[in-house]
This record gives structure tokens, sequence and C-alpha cells, in this order.
């Protein structure tokens, strides 16, 4: 999933100079999750707005605001009598609502990363979306989002006890891909020589076409 | 001899580590190694060591060859990409820089520049390979290189990072990618240092044991928390005791360099503080240790 962190209250005020009537836009597949921008953060905003002097006409929460349809009818019913959107959705989700309404449209998140969640508190990067999967190499764990220098053919001398140099409070992801290859009995599989990556699937703006089935 | 013949003949090797200039003067580095000259086979250049501007290793590297000494160019993947690296490779050859130590490199925040963005679009194995590759005369996009280039590729290994089967596996590349000799992170203990020596030989490429003299007990407890298996209790106990610290820390890995010179092909000096003190050393090494037939 992706994840975001909702922005202080004092950056998205800024953003609202000028404006009085408001609509909020959360999304209850993503920023819900992660608890930085579902409907309840949607109507907690909501009060600290209001506290603030604004004017809430509408708080709602798709599943989905990245998808055109989830949002095309709810944006239709703000059209009138609104005069901003502020969106807690991705930066996907922000940019749907964006290029689908005459309003003005400020984001109340900053988007962090695809992630994993973990007793629904903590959320770890899990993959930078590098265009080129080669967890099935590495015990199905990636080493490219995370272990810091993205290393493929294991891990750098910096790897002490367990940590990461980088940052010893995060563990070096090559002792867990150690770990689940030994147990799966696959560890051959790192004497291979990693292929150099084609960083050209990673350059963005990318683009997947669905193609037609009959 | 040189640094590479010495080691295609066999012959005890002894490197030494020096940091380009914070700045402009390489001058007073090139005198700091004076006394060394003709004594130290080669020197290893830090590319912008833990991640601290400094002036460029290449340079550096010619003005080592300008002035008499043999460099061991050291380049890292966390500020260049595999156009860079393979430009840097061609203007090295070029220069006559024919020693290359190649490895991933520390990571961009721990340095003085922590907002860098670093690179790493290769790691080390894969740099090694780049290196053959332009030996052979080819670029890594299959481009015909014009000129010659013959480099001396050698790698490095610490054999206190983990997970010890997959350092193992990395090492083992590195050599099998064309990596002829391996120096190691600082070792402060014969067993390890004579294990390690023998891996590196079994995977089929000169191990060259990497030394460092502790000057403080406060430097000792600093190498201790980076990595605590590195640095043992007895050399601890030893420092808290000695009048004289620094001294301690020189004669405790003199000692080790003398066991090395039993079962071992090479030691690197990862600090050159005792200039004269090395240099007296290795006068000792070649004229009167019993093993003097070996330099
Ligand atoms: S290898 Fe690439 S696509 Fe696969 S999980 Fe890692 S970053 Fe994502
Ligand atoms: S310690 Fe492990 S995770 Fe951290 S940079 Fe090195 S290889 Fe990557």
């Amino acid at each position: 999933m992706v994840v975001v962190k909702i922005k202080p209250l004092s950056e998205i005020l800024k953003n609202l100079r000028g404006f009085k009537k408001i609509a909020i836009f959360g999304c209850e597949l993503g920023s819900a999750r992660c608890k930085n921008g579902g409907l309840k953060e949607a109507l907690q905003l909501k009060n600290s707005l209001e506290k603030e002097g604004f004017e809430v006409i509408s708080v709602k929460s798709p599943g989905g605001t990245c998808i055109l349809e989830k949002v095309s009818k709810p944006l239709l019913e703000i059209e009138k009598g609104c005069e901003v959107v502020i969106s807690l959705a991705c930066g996907a989700g922000t940019q749907v609502i964006a290029e689908n309404t005459n309003l003005p449209v400020i984001t109340g998140v900053s988007t962090l990363f695809i992630g994993a969640e973990k007793e629904g508190k903590y959320f770890d990067e899990y993959c930078i979306a590098c265009g080129d999967c080669i967890i099935s190499d590495t015990g199905g764990i990636c080493p490219v989002a995370r272990c810091p220098k993205s290393l493929v053919n294991g891990p750098c001398g910096g790897a002490i006890n367990g940590k990461c140099e980088v940052d010893s409070s995060i563990p070096c992801i090559w002792y867990k891909i150690a770990e689940r290859l030994e147990g799966l009995q696959k560890l051959e599989v790192l004497r291979e020589r990693a292929p150099f990556k084609d960083y050209r699937l990673a350059v963005y703006p990318r683009k997947l076409e669905v193609e037609e089935t009959t | 001899m040189n640094f590479s013949e010495k080691l295609k003949n066999g012959k005890f090797i002894i490197t030494a580590e020096i940091a380009p200039p914070r700045g402009t003067d390489w001058k007073s580095v090139i005198k700091g190694i004076e006394p060394l000259k003709g004594k130290v086979d080669a020197f290893n250049i830090t590319d912008n060591q833990r991640s601290m501007v400094r002036m460029s290793s290449l340079v550096m590297a010619k003005f080592l060859l300008d002035y008499g000494f043999d460099p061991i160019l050291q380049l890292t993947c966390r500020d260049r990409n595999r156009i860079a690296l393979q430009s840097d490779l061609l203007g090295a050859a070029a220069l006559g820089v024919k020693n290359i130590c190649l490895m991933t490199g520390d990571f961009t925040s721990l340095g003085d520049e922590p907002k860098a963005k670093p690179v790493f679009d290769v790691d080390s194995v894969q740099l090694i390979e780049i290196a053959k590759i332009l030996e052979s005369g080819k670029l890594l996009n299959g481009k015909e290189v014009k000129g010659k280039l013959e480099f001396t590729v050698g790698a490095v290994y610490n054999p206190f990072a983990g997970p010890k089967v997959l350092q193992e596996i990395k090492l083992k590349k590195k050599i099998d990618a064309g990596a002829s000799f391996i120096q190691t992170q600082p070792i402060y203990d014969v067993k390890v240092a004579e294990e390690v020596n023998d891996l590196v030989e079994e995977f089929g490429a000169v191990p060259i044991i990497g030394l460092l003299p502790i000057k403080s007990l406060k430097m000792a407890n600093f190498m201790k928390s980076l990595n605590p298996s590195s640095v043992p209790d007895k050399l601890i106990e030893g420092l808290e005791k000695a009048m004289d610290p620094a001294q301690y820390g020189w004669d405790y890995i003199i000692d080790i360099a003398h066991a090395v010179l039993e079962f071992g092909r090479g030691i690197h000096f990862m600090l050159v503080g005792k200039t004269q003190e090395l240099a007296n050393f290795i006068d000792y090494l070649r004229n009167d240790s019993p093993y003097n037939h070996r330099f």
C-alpha cells in the first residue's frame, strides 16, 4: 500500500489563506489504513478547521481516491458552494481529484512510500517500484528497497551484528535474506552474480497499458 | 619489483593508506610519505572516505605516480553511476594508474554532506566486472574501447561483517569477477588474520591483512562501538594499563604484522601516522628478519 503522512495543521492553514468554504477528501484504501488520511482523520481535520473559523461543507472518503469512478460523483456534489478541496489521499489520488475539478486542490498529506503494515502501527518501506523485480532470487525479500545502497550481490562491509551501517535502528536486510534462503535451502541462488539493473525501468513517469483480451 | 609484479611473483606486500587533502595542498601529503619511498609497495588513495569531501582520488593518484610512488586508486559506487565509473577508469588507465581497489563505499548520510543524493547504480562486484570488461577492449555497452587498458584489480573484505555466509559468497564473487588482491578491514587478532588469509587464498586471490594502529582507549572504544567483535578485550585491557597507549597500540599491531609475515602474503597499514617507525619496521623486515627472503 501507499503510505502517507498527514501534514501539520499549521502548513495546511498556510495553504488555506484566502479561502473559507472547504471540502475534505480522505482515502479509505491507503490513507485510512495508515491512519493518516481516512474518514476519521478527515473528520478530525474538519473539527480543527472549524475551530479556526472555516466552514467545512463536505467530508468524504471514498475507497480508492485514485480511481476516477470513485471520486467523480462526490466531486460533482461539492462543485457548488465550495471554494477549495483538501485531499488526504496519496499523491496519485490528489492529482486525480485535481484533474477532475475546477476547484483549487491542496494536499493535507505527504506521500511517503510503498510499504507494509506491522501491528497496525508501523509501516516499513518494502518496494521502490524499480520496474524490474528481482525478489524471486532473494527469498521474496527486496534488497533494492530495503538496503539503502540497493545492493544486489550481497551485504556491504558495514553490516555488523544484523544492523545496517546507515541506521543502526534498522536491520541489515541481507540477514533476513540469508535466514530465509537458508531455511528454504536455496542459498545457492546467491552464488550467481546478479545482473546489472536496468534503471530505464525506473525512469519516471512510467506507464502501463493493459492489453485488450477477447 | 613494483606492486603488481610482487603480487604475481608471490612476494610479501606492504601497502599503506593515505587520504587526499581536504583542499588543494597535495604537496604536504607527498611530503608526509617521503620516508616510505621504496619501502611501502603501494599506497591506497581513499575515495572520499567515510563520505567526507576530499580532493579527487584519481588526481591524487597521478601526483603519487609523478613523485615515484605506486598508487592504488580506490573507487566507490557511492558517487558515480556506470557512466562516470567507466569514464574515471579510462582516465586512470590513460594516466598510467594501474592498480585499483573497488568497493561499495560508505553511505552518504554518514559523512559531511549528508543531504547528498547517493548513487549506487552498480555494486562492488559489478564494478569489478566493469573493470574487466574495459580490459577486454569494450565498454559495458559493448562499444569498442580505443587503446589498451590493464589493471591490477583489488577489492575489500570485512571479516567482522555479516551475515558470514553471504559475506563469504560476496567475497568469492569479487574474486571470481577478477579481484586479484583483497585488502581487509583492520584485524587485531592473529587467529582471525590467519583464517581470513586462508579463506582469500582458497578463493584464489592474494590476501593483504589490514592493520590500523590504535592510538588511545577512546579510539579503541569508538572502533568497538562500530564493530564490537573486531576489538579484542585484551587490546582494551592493554591500553588501559599502558603508560603510553599510542606506543602500546603500535607495538600491538607490529606483533600481528610479525605473525602475518609467517603465514601471510601482505600487510595493509591503514594509517600512516608513525611514518618513521613504519619505515624502520619495513627496513627490519627487509634486512634483519628471518623472512627477509620473501620481500
Ligand atoms: S525488486 Fe524492485 S519491484 Fe521488486 S520489490 Fe524490490 S523495488 Fe519493488
Ligand atoms: S548494512 Fe546491509 S542494509 Fe545496510 S547498506 Fe549495508 S548491505 Fe545494505
